[in-house]
């Protein structure tokens, strides 16, 4: 062990100490803090499995319909449902149009209104909330009451009410959707902003001479952030789930534009004859798609935590 | 604790204010306003004129806004429906029991199973019991309603024929005498309701059961036992209560997805059928109506928080 | 027998990837009625020895291996039921934080009745008949009312009585008190000491009292083990250790009290390094590495335990000290500098801030609507001056207002009324943005860096912020300036790249510092910069702040509850009470001849690392609770808690008058002053 002199600091002109006699252990040696995150994201190894799941079907349904050509388009009476084989791997529906394509199919239009307007909401969330948490007082106490209130009146009553009345198109879902969903993070984003807001480094920071801009951008924002990325992962989950409600009661949109809700409704009305692979295929894509975001944001919210810690 | 009540009691109704103003707003969204909405796709220029006036339509919003709030808060009148030439309010009074009932039993069953359930996992956190419940409730949690109450009609009602097929429950009493009927939907939505809570309970139990009063009960030589049911069990229930009230409209939409898979004519059937026939006023009904119990139901909570937490009882 | 006899103890603590040796191989006893300290500093095992001993590790602790013997029975070996059976029956507990250490859902009765009812299978009603006779006992005014009271309810020095009760309920053989009052405030920490200690002769109880402060343990333990990095490294009575300490960290320890340092007016000793890993515990002296007088062979051998001729017990090679009645002669090699040199002093210049008839009130809001029913008042009207050069040390109680003297002054908080005047500029006056270009020249160092700096951002940036705030120079001057400040307050250049979190209390300090000194203040207001960091740490930051006083010429206004850091570091000290300052002098002066009762009072609070002080102290210090400043008393705000009060000091506020030449001003009708 080598011998290790510190003179108490400050004392005339020694050697400036080195890192490791303070202590800071070299391995660690400033390590950026996306790597730290990453790391922490990467050891879970659910989130990981959730992650490929997730890429999965962004590829079986953007570039799947590039290699797989299914009949999605027209009625063929001779194959109505047909049990999963070898011509088609998941069966035909009443239609004898094919259940692999059609869900290729339905699954661009979950996933695309799903992250749309889970983004959507996510933004308008957190800057809701920053804003509310930031400026306060009675414009707090207005905004957040109004939270109060819409958030009173049950998700779906809402999106029922929106979606008849508005009609029914992708632009109309995406907004929809993104309207009645962004109050949770809304509440988060506040809820952190105000403990940001008088924490002693925003008050180092106005000791300092600096402004409110620099206080919003360089201190609270990039302390929020992490909120609203795990939140974005499950708000995508959210707007999936949100969808598919709207399809499966035959309020979205219309066939042949059906998500995978549509899909699983037209199959659920089969039931009783026992046509298992109109029901499962979609219902399972829609359950994996929700679990994956939210063992997604769980990981995330682990790695966004952990990597302020000593490891 | 007084001041708490009031000020909680006026923020219930500036909540209830607002709910007005948003369902207010939510009714000139329609395709050409409310005189469209009731008449439907009857009407000509001449009948929407006529009846544009004849309820006031012509007049400034405000106006307008004060007569609708007038006719809600003194009345109690949601308006009728055209197409079904009947009251909002009398297809309410048909629809609500066998709806308030779902809830009610959903609601119990929920609380009674996750409380242990989440008590169970945190004592034995981290072992196997723990993860599997975890992973059950991680799926109860990520699966849509809809899915999982088609999974479980197939299951005892197609494939295994446990519990017969009954025809549409369309009143209290066929609700009340038919407890069989009532197994499936209640199950789907205590399943996914215990999916959340018991997640909850769990580290509600662990963020108590970290608290160093634990350790002064334990340095005091109260057993395991004495420790987890005398002090940390009742603090860790206290947020529960503020759960129960948050999670209310959850619940009341999941009963509306559960009266269309398992055909029972309640308030959810009632909008979604008038969601596709484009009878808005009967939508823009059930909205306020679940609106408002929602907002009672979150002050039930916040008071009974108040009376159980002595923090905010004595403040 | 002795009553508790501790041999071979260890006790690991499982990490997510390693093994804290938290306790490893400790011995001791206690006999019957006598109090045992054991002190150390934050890591060194002595709240987890008390923990092992009642069985309440945290998350991880390993059942603790070798024997605990109380009353001959092992309590390592009885099982969890059994154990039950001695928690708070035999052996009672109280904790550093009364707050969070009560179920705050339950009253303070039941909850001491709830120890009855365990163990004596009281029923309700004669377990809260006990509750109000043991409340009563440990001096609580109104016990029957008390006793219906949620813990919330009572102020932080009832609480930690509401603990004490508990655990005596029972009349415990032995009371472990586990730092029992850090978490409160001077003037209550001496009513708790005393109550601990006047309850012990009463009951005749043995107490174990575990602490970080050497001046707690000098006036109230019998015997004292000095712990170092899980091990005891010295065992004697209170006396002989503070007479005579023979091992290295024990003496370096007593030269890190600034006090001594103050006494002698020489720098203060600061032990080098950082302690040991405890994950991975070097085979050698674990002290070795941070000792003067390291040899070869303690860094090559673990020292065994050596008693000398007068049982006093150390784990050394090379002790210090005198061994008294031994022929054997100490040879000491000192390998370096030791505490000697002469503090600089810093040359005072003209008066860079005066403040007058500052006053902050913050407005209280009731009810629905919210009205203004009242206000606080923080600070009523305080008026100093610090001049170039000059430290003024700024003490009282918490809720005093000196902290928010601080926010004032470095424009967190806007005045209510009065005038700071920087070098002629009224900084309360100014105008918002030249307030902000002025605060260039009056910077605050925060008493949790930790909390004062983004987490998000490295160090460099932390820094460079106030300089990026001022516009100061051009980007690679900045640079430079960082660089050069990282190399004054004693850090690698290095290390600016890491986070905050990376960095240990003290070199988080040592950054903050660096930061406050970026943009070249004039005045720096430092609020309680070294609170939070042990003793050894402590000594380091507050050299590093005077060496740089004395290079920059800088002003300080520093703020701490210690009253003996103050006058270490200050050449004024300013003492307040509930928004007043009652008395500002020379520190030497307040120090010696205090004039205010609240400035004599606190003196004699204050615990001292002097067993011979200790003893000889004879005032009980400062009675009662500091009032609410929301209706503060009438005339002079001491008068509740002072023991020369008559009638006039309700009547009429005693103004600040000068007492002899040299600028010693108190404000009191009846000063001690001959």
């Amino acid at each position: 062990m080598d011998e290790i002199v510190v003179e108490s600091p400050g004392q005339g002109d020694n050697i400036p100490p080195t890192e490791q006699m303070l202590g800071l252990e070299p391995t660690e040696s400033a390590r950026s803090m996306f790597r730290r995150g990453l790391e922490v994201f990467l050891e879970n190894r659910l989130a990981v499995v959730a992650f490929g799941v997730l890429v999965f079907y962004v590829l079986m349904c953007f570039f799947g319909p590039l290699l797989y050509h299914g009949n999605t388009s027209h009625v063929q009476m001779d194959e109505i449902t047909l049990p999963p084989g070898p011509s088609h791997p998941l069966g035909t529906d009443q239609n004898g149009v094919d259940e692999l394509g059609k869900l290729m199919k339905a699954g661009q239009i979950s996933l695309e209104i799903g992250i749309a307007s889970g983004v959507l909401a996510s933004v308008i969330g957190m800057l809701y909330g920053a804003i509310a948490g930031y400026v306060g007082g009675w414009v707090d106490s207005i905004m957040m009451r109004t939270i109060d209130a819409l958030l009173s009146i049950p998700l779906i009553f809402a999106l029922i009410y929106l979606a008849s009345t508005l009609g029914r198109t992708k632009t109309v879902f995406i907004m929809v959707i993104a309207l009645t969903s962004w109050f949770s993070l809304t509440r988060l984003t506040r809820g952190d902003t105000l403990t940001i807001k008088v924490r002693d480094y925003v008050a180092a920071c106005r000791m300092m001479g600096g402004r409110s801009p620099r206080i919003i951008f360089r201190h609270i924002l990039p302390n929020t952030i992490g909120t609203t990325i795990v939140n974005t992962s499950l708000s995508i989950a959210n707007s999936v789930f949100a969808l598919s409600v709207l399809s499966y009661i035959g309020l979205g949109l219309q066939a042949p534009n059906d998500d995978w809700g549509g899909m699983f409704a037209n199959g659920s009305s089969y039931l009783d004859q026992n046509y298992w692979w109109m029901i499962y295929p979609p219902g399972v894509s829609i359950v994996l798609i929700i679990i994956s975001c939210n063992f997604i944001g769980d990981a995330l919210r682990d790695a966004f935590e952990t990597r302020l810690q000593k490891r | 604790m007084t001041t708490y009540l009031i000020r909680r009691f006026f923020q219930s109704i500036v909540t209830l204010f607002i709910v007005s103003i948003a369902t207010f707003g939510m009714m000139h969204l329609m395709p050409n306003g409310v005189v469209r909405g009731m008449l439907g796709q009857r009407a000509t220029p001449q009948t929407i004129a006529e009846l544009t006036h004849r309820l006031g339509l012509d007049q400034p919003l405000y106006v307008q806004y004060w007569r609708w709030l007038d006719r809600l808060v003194v009345h109690f009148d949601l308006g009728t429906s055209y197409q079904k030439s009947q009251t909002v309010n009398a297809l309410l009074k048909e629809d609500m029991g066998q709806s308030m009932y779902i809830v009610g039993l959903a609601l119990f069953f929920t609380i009674v199973i996750s409380v242990p359930v989440g008590v169970l996992q945190a004592t034995r956190r981290n072992s196997v019991t723990d993860y599997t419940i975890t992973t059950f409730s991680f799926i109860g949690y990520a699966i849509p309603v809809f899915f999982l109450g088609v999974v479980l009609r197939d299951l005892f009602q197609v494939q295994f024929h446990l519990i017969p097929i009954a025809k549409q429950i369309d009143s209290f009493h066929a609700a009340f005498s038919q407890p069989d009927q009532m197994i499936l939907p209640v199950a789907t939505l205590v399943i996914s309701g215990v999916a959340g809570y018991s997640r909850y309970m769990r580290s509600s139990m662990l963020d108590e059961i970290t608290q160093d009063y634990v350790r002064t009960a334990i340095a005091k030589g109260a057993t395991k036992r004495r420790v987890l049911y005398r002090h940390v069990l009742r603090n860790a229930m206290i947020p529960m209560i503020t759960l129960v009230g948050l999670s209310l409209p959850t619940l009341v939409g999941g009963a509306l997805l559960v009266e269309q898979i398992f055909n029972i004519q309640g308030i959810g059937v009632l909008t979604i059928n008038a969601a596709l026939s484009s009878d808005f006023v009967i939508v823009l009904g059930t909205t306020m109506l679940t609106a408002i119990v929602t907002i009672l139901g979150s002050l039930v909570a916040d008071i009974s928080y108040a009376a159980l937490d002595p923090r905010v009882r004595l403040t | 027998m002795a009553l508790l006899e501790v041999e071979n103890l260890h006790t690991q603590i499982k990490l997510k990837k390693s093994t804290v040796q938290a306790v490893d191989g400790i011995s001791f006893t206690v006999e019957a009625g006598e109090t045992i300290g054991i002190v150390g500093e934050s890591g060194s095992g002595k709240t987890m020895t008390a923990m092992s001993i009642m069985r309440l590790l945290p998350n991880g602790g390993s059942s603790p291996e070798g024997s605990i013997f109380l009353d001959g029975r092992d309590l390592l070996q009885l099982d969890d039921e059994q154990m039950a059976k001695v928690r708070g029956n035999d052996v009672g507990m109280i904790f550093q934080d009364p707050m969070t250490s009560l179920n705050p859902t339950m009253t303070i009765g039941k909850q001491i009745a709830e120890s009855v009812r365990i163990h004596r299978g009281a029923g309700k009603q004669e377990g809260l008949d006990r509750a109000v006779e043991v409340l009563s006992l440990v001096g609580m005014p109104s016990p029957q009312q008390r006793a219906r009271d949620y813990p919330h309810q009572l102020s932080g020095g009832m609480r930690q009585r509401a603990m004490i009760a508990m655990a005596l309920a029972n009349e415990p053989k032995l009371l472990i008190a586990d730092e029992p009052t850090t978490a409160l405030d001077v003037t209550v920490q001496k009513q708790i000491l005393e109550l601990i200690d006047g309850l012990r002769e009463r009951l005749g109880m043995a107490v174990i009292l575990v602490t970080h402060d050497l001046g707690v343990i000098a006036g109230r333990a019998d015997r004292v083990n000095v712990m170092y990095a899980g091990r005891i490294v010295e065992n004697t009575t209170t006396e002989m250790l503070y007479a005579n300490p023979r091992h290295p960290y024990t003496e370096a320890l007593f030269d890190s009290l600034p006090e001594r340092g103050a006494d002698s007016g020489t720098r203060l000793y600061s032990i080098p390094g950082m302690p040991p890993d405890l994950t991975k515990p070097p085979a050698a002296c674990r002290f070795a590495a941070r000792c003067r007088y390291a040899q070869d062979d303690c860094r090559a051998q673990d020292p065994p335990y050596r008693v000398d001729e007068v049982g006093h017990e150390f784990a050394c090679f090379h002790p210090v000290g005198a061994a008294l009645r031994s022929g054997e002669e100490v040879e000491v090699t000192l390998s370096e500098v030791t505490s000697t040199e002469e503090l600089p002093t810093p040359e005072l210049g003209e008066v860079l801030l005066e403040v007058t008839d500052l006053v902050k009130d913050y407005p209280i809001t009731k009810g629905f609507l919210r009205r203004q029913i009242g206000s606080v008042s923080a600070v009523a009207g305080v008026s100093f001056s610090i001049r170039k050069g000059e430290t003024v040390g700024l003490v009282g109680e918490s809720g005093c207002g000196k902290t928010t003297v601080a926010k004032l002054i470095v424009g967190l908080e806007d005045t209510t009324a009065g005038a700071m005047s920087l070098e002629g500029a009224d900084l309360a006056a100014l105008k918002s943005g030249e307030r902000r270009k002025k605060s260039r020249d009056v910077q605050l160092m925060f008493q949790d860096s930790y909390a004062a700096m983004d987490p998000r951002m490295r160090v460099r940036t932390v820094v460079r912020e106030p300089l990026d705030i001022q516009k100061v120079g051009d980007k690679e001057s900045r640079e430079a300036r960082i660089k050069e400040l990282f190399e004054q307050v004693g850090l690698p250049a290095s290390a600016l790249e890491r986070y905050p979190h990376e960095f240990s209390g003290g070199q988080r300090q040592r950054v903050g510092f660096a930061r406050a000194l970026a943009p070249a203040p004039k005045l720096i207001v430092a609020d309680e910069p070294v609170s939070a960091l042990d003793v050894s740490i402590q000594s380091q930051v507050l050299n590093l702040m005077k060496d740089l006083q004395a290079e920059h010429g800088l002003s300080y206004l520093f703020i701490s509850h210690d009253l003996s850091v103050v006058r270490y570091v200050s050449d004024r000290i300013g003492v307040m009470y509930l928004g007043k300052l009652v008395e500002i002098g020379p520190a030497e002066a307040v120090y010696s001849k205090p004039i205010h009762h609240y400035t004599r009072g606190l003196l004699d609070t204050i615990p001292v690392a002097d067993p011979e002080v200790e003893k000889a102290k004879a005032s009980s210090g400062i009675v009662g609770e500091l009032p609410s400043a929301i209706n503060p008393p009438s005339g002079c705000r001491f008068r509740t808690r002072c023991p020369a009060a008559q009638d006039i000091c309700a009547q009429t506020e005693p103004p600040l008058v000068p007492y002899g030449t040299d600028g010693h001003l108190a404000a009191c009708h009846f000063p001690i002053w001959e």
